[in-house]
This record gives C-alpha cells, structure tokens and sequence, in this order.
C-alpha cells in the first residue's frame, strides 16, 4: 500500500507529527501570529508606498496649479499655497480653446468613433480567426502577430507616401484623373482604422480572438439548429456574450486614441486633436507666447518658468478630465472585464 | 450554385477577415516592400507629382552609419542603436518583474484593497506618453522637487553607500540606486501588465494552492512551484507587450521621421527603418525563443 518512507513528503510530515506536543503548540501558535503581523505591516509599507509613488507626481500638481500665479516658485511655499486661485485654469483654458471652444468635445468624438471603428473591424476579423476554419487561418494569425510585433514606425515612410498620392488600383485615377492627397485629412486616421491598422489594432485583433476562441462551441451549434446564420450567429449570439471582450478593447482604443499623438500628427497635423495641441502649446520655444498672453490679458506680472509649469499642468488637467470621468466610472469592473477578456486565455 | 454549410460558413469567415487583409496589404506590405526598395535609391519627386528612384546600391546603409548624425543630440546612428538596446535590457525585466509583484500585491486580501487598485491601476489612464512628457518634462518644478527631495536623496545616497561598502559589486549598486530613482516611470509604463497579471493571477485554479496547502508547502514555495509556472504564458504576453510598447516610444523612431520628413532624405530614413525593423525582430524572436522553452504549457 501507500508507503510513506518512498512518499517524496516524508521530511515534511515526520517533524510535524513528532512536535505536538502542547509546549510546541504554544510556540507555533506564537510563531505563527508574529509572522502574520509582521507579514501585514510589510504589505502595508509595500502598498502604502507604490501607492505614494504612483500619486506624488499628481499631488505634487495640485498646490502648483492652485496656487495664486505671483507666488508659485518661492521657495516657503511647497504644499499649501499661499493665495488659493484658479488662475493658471483660465490661462489655460484659453491657450487651449481660444482658436476653436469645442476642440475637446472634437478630440472625444474622434477617439469615440476612432475606437468604434477599430473594435467593429478587430471584432469581426478576432471572431473570423478564432471560428471559421477558412483556408490559410493560420497563416492570418501569424501575420497578426508579426503585425503586433513590428512598430508602425518602420512603415511610416511609404504610408506617408501612399496617403500623399493615394490610389488603390487605378480607381482613384479613374474618377479624378489622379491620384488624390489625403495628408492631412482625418479620412486617412479612419482609413487606417477601417483596415485594421489603426493604433494597436493587431492587440485588439489579438484579444478579440483569444476571446472567442475560449467560448464554448455549443453555443455556435445551438444556433445553428435554431436556425441562425452565420451573420444571425455573429450578431446575436457570439457579440452579446462577448461585451468583456468588447467593453475591454473600447476602452482602451478610446483612450489610446484620445492620447495618441503619433498618428494624429502625421496624418492629420492641422487636426483638432487635444493631444497635439498640448504638446504645441507648451514647447519650451512658446515660452514667450505665453509669458506675453498671460500679461497682456490676465495681468499676470511676475511671469518665470514656474508660472510657465504652472500653467501647463493646468491644461494637462484639463485634457485628463474626461479620461479621469471614464476611469473612475468603469474602474470597478476593469479587472473582471479584463480577467473575461480572455487575453490570459 | 448552391454552396454547403460548411462552404458559406468558410466564405463568410473570409469576408470578415477582408478588411484586415485589405489593410493587411495596403497599410503594411507594401509599404515594408516599398521602405525596402527605397533604402535602396535616391528618391526624388518627378515632375509630374510621382516619385523618380536612382538606385545606388548600399549607399544609404553605409552612410546611416558613417555620415549621418542623430537630429538632436548629435550622436552617431549605431551609438543610438546601442543605447537602445541597453535601455531594453534594463527596462523590460524591470518592469515585467514589477508588474508582476504589483499584482501578486493586489490579488492579496487586505482592508481597502478596492482604493489601492484604483491607484495602481491610474497609470493605465495617466501613462500615455503626452501626460508623461508635459509632467515629467517640466522645466522649473524640477528645480523646486530636487530641492524638495534634497532630503530623500541624501538618505538614498546613505543606502547606496551602506551597499557599496557591503561589498556588493559598484554595478550592481549603481543599477539598483538608478532603477528606485527612476520608480515612477517604471510605474507609469506597467499600468496594462498589472492588470494582465492580475486577470492572470485570478484564473489560477484555487484546488492547486489548498492541495499545496495540505501538503506543507510555504509561501516561497507556493510561488516558485504553482503561481510562476500557471502565470508563466502571461508573463511571456506581458514580455512582449513590454518590448512593443518600448519600441514604439524609442528615441529611433524620431530620427525616422527627421530624416524622412523634415530633412527629405527618403532613402537614408528608409535604411534606418530597415534596420530598424531587423533590429526589433531579433529582439523580440530571440526573447521569445527563451520563453518557449520555460513556459508552462497546459495541455
């Protein structure tokens, strides 16, 4: 029968079952309850100081931006400011929606439609690849991959170059008579986008597919006997069971393409992206600009490169808002959703 | 012609992969191949709005290399590359590590669990690059938060010192002081991996860990034995994400777009997409080679 001198656990048992006594009881009972304090102080130090890390640069903002302007930069005013004012919020308010009030509302709308876009395209080729078994699927996937892989910037050249003159097998030459420039048009961002090689696209393509491939197959079946085709299936039964998988990727494509800067700037540089605008308002060469704005109209007088900070980090406030709204709306069930999303799958 | 189940099903599959395909060809074939055949010529405009190509043979690569310089600091190309490297190397295990003990953190039970997940899942949000480079990159404030952390430093140097005289070897000290001063980039760039690796860490099943519990095994072990084995194809996903995600935010990457756009030396930014390219591919085949080979496989 079992014998216990072969079992590989006999070094762990024998110690045990010989010390149990009530003496040794007591100690291990002791030793045990040390150990448990003092394994919850360290996970409390650990915690308490990630957490730290990860907020300092953000509180280290606060007293910066609330600070009235003629004060920030003296040396006896770190975390209370002085003169509580919203200040540096209206001067960069108005660098930011001076030229065009609703350029924040304009950049939402196209992260939105941006990352509908691209989770209807990754969701239909993600369920394709994971379900269909079409000719050549593997090698699809691999190329997914390889996709994944490589950064968008090793091909930018000759995208550049084909949205400058675009033509795709001679149509455009046939309506126009030319090739047409798309530089500088947002048809281009959605282009990308539609043809699944928008930011990160292959990422969503991937998880979609890692998705699918982990839901059970009957559903598919009992679709099929009452009937359902393969577009019936699709729509009414895999996409409503796949809202993890889609909330997920939404998510993420939304605020990916809200931050991007990358696409934006080359496709569509004269575009209303609040992205762009951030990094062109603040360069250090602007230093002046604003320095003269903010005498000119806010009566700003001592002006030096804190208030310069000051003012910039206030806009960068402005443009986390409404990603700060989004996360602490869905925060709650990002790890669920994501845990669902099947990329661990 | 009537089609079968099976045929209509296989057509329709394929037609929802078109789009990716169409892209697939347009968006990233051709122009590799295109980015191929121009690092390979002089490219000029043509009169009549097209593209004249002179083919010069290798000139371009040899040139990247010998005459050209990086736009903003002046440095050579292949010093950048090496930079590059080096800045890979030292990061992604960083972070794949960090990221994992962050969600092993998580995935314990303690009181206000739910407020500390709201914090270390921010940098999900606040990790884009814009936010990073207008905080991070401030011009005055770091003259007022050096002299703030002044006091923090000196006891880091304390540390260091106490390292250092320990007898540890001075690079490794070095490397240690230099990745705590740099905590909060590290932070910032690990917002997705916590969370892969928490999902990860969620779907482990919880028999294995009573099985071990029955049997003896502490903590330490627990987690050589069960939770890095059953985490470990996450890990591998985590990996590469990490390297994707460092290769898109490369200081190379720039010089592309210097070199092409702002300079109008097509052939010469082509070169260096290529290289570019090859240099990524090895990194990661190399990187995931090594993992294939440790990887727990559930079969």
């Amino acid at each position: 029968m079992f014998d216990l001198d072969s079992s590989p656990y006999k070094y762990n048992i024998r110690p045990k079952t010989e010390s149990l006594s009530y003496k040794n009881l007591r100690l291990y009972i002791l030793q045990q309850r040390v150990f448990s304090i003092v394994s919850k102080i360290v996970l409390f130090v650990l915690v308490f100081g990630l957490s730290f890390v990860i907020l300092y640069p953000f509180l280290k903002l606060l007293p910066l931006v609330f600070n009235n302007l003629e004060d920030v930069g003296t040396p006896d005013v770190i975390w209370i400011p002085r003169r509580f004012s919203v200040q540096s919020f209206r001067v960069a308010a108005h660098l930011l929606f001076n030229a065009d009030n609703l350029v924040m509302v304009k950049s939402l709308l196209y992260a939105l439609s941006i990352a509908a876009i691209q989770t209807a395209v990754s969701a239909m080729a993600g369920y394709s690849l994971a379900r269909v078994d079409f000719k050549g699927r593997q090698l699809v996937f691999a190329l997914v991959i390889l996709t994944f892989v490589i950064p968008p910037q090793a091909t930018l050249i000759s995208q550049y170059l084909r949205f400058k003159d675009f033509d795709v097998f001679g149509i455009m030459k046939l309506i126009y008579g030319r090739s047409v420039d798309l530089i500088n048009k947002p048809i281009s961002l959605y282009l990308l986008a539609a043809f699944g090689f928008g930011l990160k696209q292959s990422l969503f393509v991937f998880i979609f597919r890692q998705f699918f491939y982990g839901m059970p197959t009957e559903l598919e079946e009992a679709a099929l006997i009452d009937g359902c085709g393969f577009y019936g299936t699709f729509f009414r039964v895999m996409l409503p069971n796949a809202v993890p998988a889609i909330m997920t990727v939404l998510i993420f494509a939304f605020v990916w393409n809200y931050g991007d800067n990358y696409y934006v700037n080359y496709f569509h540089p004269d575009g209303p992206y609040l992205s762009i605008m951030l990094d062109r308002t603040f360069q250090e060469t602007q230093f002046d600009f604003v320095k003269s704005l903010s005498w000119n109209r806010f009566d700003i007088l001592t002006f030096n490169t804190f208030t310069f900070d000051a003012i910039k980090q206030a806009a960068l406030i402005i443009y986390l808002i409404p990603l700060l709204i989004l996360y602490f709306v869905v925060q709650r069930r990002f790890v669920e959703t994501f845990e669902r999303s099947g990329i661990v799958g | 012609m009537a089609l079968t189940h099976k045929q209509s099903r296989r057509l329709n599959g394929f037609i929802f992969v078109l789009p990716w395909l169409i892209g697939f060809f347009l968006f990233f074939l051709i122009p590799i191949v295109n980015t191929f055949i121009f690092s390979f010529n002089i490219v000029g405009v043509a009169d009549q709005g097209g593209r004249t190509l002179e083919f010069i043979g290798v000139k371009n690569y040899v040139d990247l290399f010998r005459v050209e310089l990086a736009s903003d600091n002046q440095t050579q190309i292949y010093r950048m590359f090496y930079e590059e490297f080096t800045r890979i190397v030292v990061n992604t295990p960083l972070i794949v590590i960090f990221s994992l003990f962050a969600a092993i953190l998580l995935n314990m039970q303690f009181k206000g669990r739910d407020v500390v997940r709201v914090i270390f899942f921010l940098p999900i949000v606040l990790g884009l690059d814009v936010v990073l480079n207008l905080m991070l990159m401030s011009t005055g404030a770091t003259y007022m938060d050096a002299q703030a952390q002044s006091g923090a430093f000196l006891q880091a140097d304390l540390v260091e010192r106490v390292l250092l005289s320990s007898g540890l070897p001075t690079g490794f000290v070095g490397f240690l002081s230099d990745s705590v001063g740099r905590v909060f980039e590290l932070v910032a760039k690990s917002g997705v991996q916590i969370l892969t690796y928490l999902a990860g860490l969620q779907s482990i099943d919880k028999s294995l860990y009573e099985v071990a519990d029955i049997e003896g095994a502490n903590r330490y072990e627990t987690f050589w034995k069960i939770t890095l084995p059953m985490v470990s194809p996450v890990m591998m996903f985590v990996t590469i994400y990490t390297l994707v995600d460092m290769f898109l935010a490369s200081s190379l990457t720039n010089e592309i777009y210097t070199f092409t756009i702002l300079e109008n030396k097509i052939g010469i930014g082509s070169a260096l997409s290529v290289v570019y390219l090859v240099f990524v591919l090895l990194i990661v085949g190399i990187v995931s080679l090594l993992f294939s080979r440790v990887v727990y496989k559930n079969v």
